[in-house]
Order: structure tokens, then sequence, then C-alpha cells
């Protein structure tokens, strides 16, 4: 099989099947079905099928059944079909024109503008599939300058906070399974893994706002004083109008989780977090999730003014209630991954 | 006589028919060769009953779209008056039709076998 095109006659008639073939014979490679079944499987199985020529009157599979069939597995949006029928039933035409045909061929052919019309057509679903898949390969590129910009972002502040940038890395792995756990768990939590995928790219984004705190609070070894920790406190306000400030970097979405995140992963079940005490399910769930990855993260590392807790003490904490109150069904999944680490 | 000559002669517009195969006589005599084939394996006959209606349908129409492509005008002209009849629930008309048509069918048949 060469690379031109190859084109599917589909016709329990096989003097009709010769006709067509000969037509296209020069141009395209043939592939010939005597009926619907036998066309389905060739189209199901070969993915060079640059057009489908189906009759539509035939016995046991007919034309509509194959047009009904690509439409439930999708094949009808790559594959131009065109109609080959003597019939003049209008009901039946619109259905066919219903089911994604583009074209139909009256019986008797008349060669040349039959050649014309379907060479025309799959000229241009060759153009659209390159089109889509120029799109498609510069939107994963921008997706994935997108990525990089927040993560450098997120790194940056990281750095500043004299972490090594792996604190966003682990808060994303922590955030990702527990996030999952809990959409597993729970019905009314529950988000497609795509979602998913997006608040994980969001979460790096969540400590951003600390850009904007000076040094002396954000690096201090001891204990912040309370003026301090009004300051320090604003690292979530900050963040969102960080954010807003360059919304363009970041797809809508990514944006908007980014936000939620940036904003409230420091606000806790009992409505005593900030910055705007929000209380139980005023949190989003996303929010949530992050809140306890967060905690566990810096318990468990080093920080200026303190020592890494180990995971066994770290839990504790967390279930005690030292960092505040987490949703009791989020405290259930944190418990099953701790299980399972 | 040549044999597209004795075709024209019955009616069959084999100009028609090598326009719309941009010349190729040989290509036509192969195509029209396997007609008779055809003609056995979709067998259509006036004393059919009502059970038979969508069967007739389907085989007329075949015949009518394969006599169509081969120019085989008097056939395609019998034939897509047959299905329009059967559409319309017009058997009656419809088997008058075929028993006229049959003849015409079984000349143009011997001819296509005689060579």
């Amino acid at each position: 099989m060469d690379n031109r095109g190859t084109v599917l006659i589909v016709d329990d008639v096989e003097i009709n099947r010769l006709i067509l073939k000969e037509m296209f014979d020069e141009s395209y490679n043939i592939i010939e079905a005597s009926g619907g079944a036998e066309a389905v499987s060739i189209i199901n199985n070969n993915k060079n099928v640059s057009a489908v020529l189906l009759d539509l009157l035939m016995p046991d599979v007919n034309g509509i059944d194959v047009l009904k069939t690509m439409n439930k597995n999708g094949k009808i949006k790559n594959i131009p079909v065109f109609l080959i029928t003597a019939a003049d039933d209008q009901e039946i035409l619109l259905e066919a024109f219903g089911l994604g045909a583009v074209d139909v061929i009256m019986k008797p052919f008349i060669a040349q503008f039959l050649k014309c019309r379907i060479g025309n057509i799959i000229e241009l679903y060759k153009y659209r599939r390159k089109l889509e898949s120029v799109v498609k390969e510069q939107t994963k590129r921008l997706n994935e300058l997108m990525h990089s910009t927040v993560e450098v972002l997120a790194t940056a502040i990281e750095f500043r906070d004299c972490e090594s940038g792996e604190h966003v890395k682990r808060i994303c792995v922590l955030t990702e399974e527990l996030m999952t756990e809990v959409s597993n768990m729970y019905p009314e939590y529950y988000l497609p893994p795509e979602e998913i995928d997006k608040i994980v790219a969001s979460a790096v984004l969540h400590d951003v706002g600390k850009i904007a705190i000076p040094d002396s609070i954000l690096n201090k070894p001891g204990r912040l004083t309370k003026e301090e920790f009004e300051i320090m406190k604003q690292h979530t306000v900050k963040g969102c109008e960080l954010l807003s400030s360059i919304p363009a970097i970041m797809d809508q979405e990514v944006y908007s989780y980014g936000y939620d995140i940036c904003r409230h992963h420091h606000e806790r079940w009992d409505g005593k977090g900030y910055p705007d005490g929000l209380a139980g399910d005023e949190i989003s769930i996303w929010a949530q999730v992050v809140a306890v990855a967060d905690v566990y993260d810096a318990l468990t590392s080093p920080r200026v003014y303190k020592a890494a807790f180990s995971s066994e003490k770290a839990k504790d904490m967390i279930f005690g209630g030292e960092c505040g109150t987490f949703n009791p069904k989020i405290m259930k999944a944190f418990a099953n991954i701790m299980e399972r680490h | 006589m040549d044999f597209l000559d004795e075709l024209k002669e019955l009616g069959v517009d084999t100009d028609k028919a090598l326009k719309s195969l941009a010349g190729k006589t040989s290509l036509y005599e192969k195509l029209v060769k396997k007609f008779p084939g055809m003609v056995n394996d979709y067998p259509v006959s006036p004393d059919f009953s009502d059970d038979e209606i969508n069967d007739v349908i389907e085989k007329t129409h075949a015949l009518k779209g394969v006599a169509g492509n081969l120019a085989i005008t008097p056939l395609y002209n019998g034939y897509s008056d047959i299905v329009q009849f059967l559409r319309e629930g017009k058997p009656e008309q419809a088997k008058e039709a075929l028993k006229s048509l049959l003849p015409v069918q079984e000349d143009i048949v011997n001819c296509i076998e005689r060579h």
C-alpha cells in the first residue's frame, strides 16, 4: 500500500463496484466491500481510509446502519461518506445526511463529475486533518509553555523562601493522590481525572503571594510576632492580586483553580482560617485538599524556624487538630493514603 | 455485426456508457458481459406474491442501478417504472410492466451471451 489515499467502495453489486473502482484506481488505493458488515470491519481496522462510497440499499447491514456505526465510533468525523443510490427517497437521504454523509451520488454515475466531487472533498478533509494536527501541536506547546511559566513562578518563590523548590513538587504529588482518593470515596466530591490534573497544575501556585512578603518575615528563624503574622497572612490575598495581573499566562481553568487555591488554602473547616473565614464546604474541595497537603509537607520538611517532624508526628498533629480543623471526609481519605505509604 | 452496434440496435446507449467510462471500450465490454450473471443472481418473476414485494423491490432496484450505469436504457427505464409502481403500492401495474420488460431483457442478455 503506497501513500495515496484509500477509497472504500461499498456496494452489494459487483458491477457497480467495478465501475467505481475503474474511476478511482488511478488516483487512490481501492478497497471493496460487498456489504455493510464488511465495510464496518474495514473502516474499524484500516486507518488509511480517505473516503467511503456507500450504497444505501443493501441486504442485511445497509448504508444507514453503516453510518450509524460510524457515528457511534466517531469515524464519521474524519472520513467523508458519499451515498451511492438510485433511490430518490428523500426521507432516507435526509436521514443519511443527518448521520453525517457529505454528498449523494445518483446512479447512473457520470465519471468525471464523480471524480471531481469526491477528489475535492477528500482534499478538503486532508487539509482539515492537517490543520487540526497543527492546532493540536501548537496547543500542546502553548500548554507546556504555560505550565513551565507557572512552575517557574512558583519555584522562584520557593527559593526565596529558602526552600529547594521540592516543596512545590511534593505538594503536587500529595494533592493529586488526596484529590483522587476524595473523589473516589465521596460522590459529592467526584471530579473527572482531567479536572484533577488541572487542580494539580494549579496547586503549584498556592504560595505565590509570598513574593510580596518581606524577607525579614518570610525567613525569620523564630516565631512571628502577631503583627508579623498578620503580614504573613496577606500572602493569600497578594497571590491573588499577582495572578489577576497576569491572567494571560495560563488558561482560564488553571487560573480559576489557582486563584481559588491561592486565596483559600489557609481557610479551615471550622471557619477559623484566613483570609475570608470561610467554613465547611464554603471552601472549595480543591482548596481544602491543598491545605492538608501543604500542612503535611510543611510539618515534615525542615524550615528556618523548625526541624522536620517525622511522618508519624505530623499525622498525629494533623489528626489532633494542632494545625486547625479539616473536613472529616478529607481526613478519612488522608488516613487511607497514609496507611498505604 | 459488431457487439456494441448490436447492443445499440437493442436500445443500449453505448455512446453514453463509453463517455462515462472515458472511452474505454474493452472495460465497457468487460462490465456489460457481467450483466447476464447479475440477472441470474437477481431473478424476478411477474408472479410474485404480496409477501415477496420487498424482495422484488430490492432486486429490481439493484437491476435498475446497474442498467443505468451500463446505459442499458430500456431496462433502466423499465425497472425504474417497476420500482416506482411497487413503492406506490401498485403491484399489479408492476407485474404488467415486468411481463413486458422480461422479453426485452432476454434479447439483451442473449446478445451479450453470444459475444
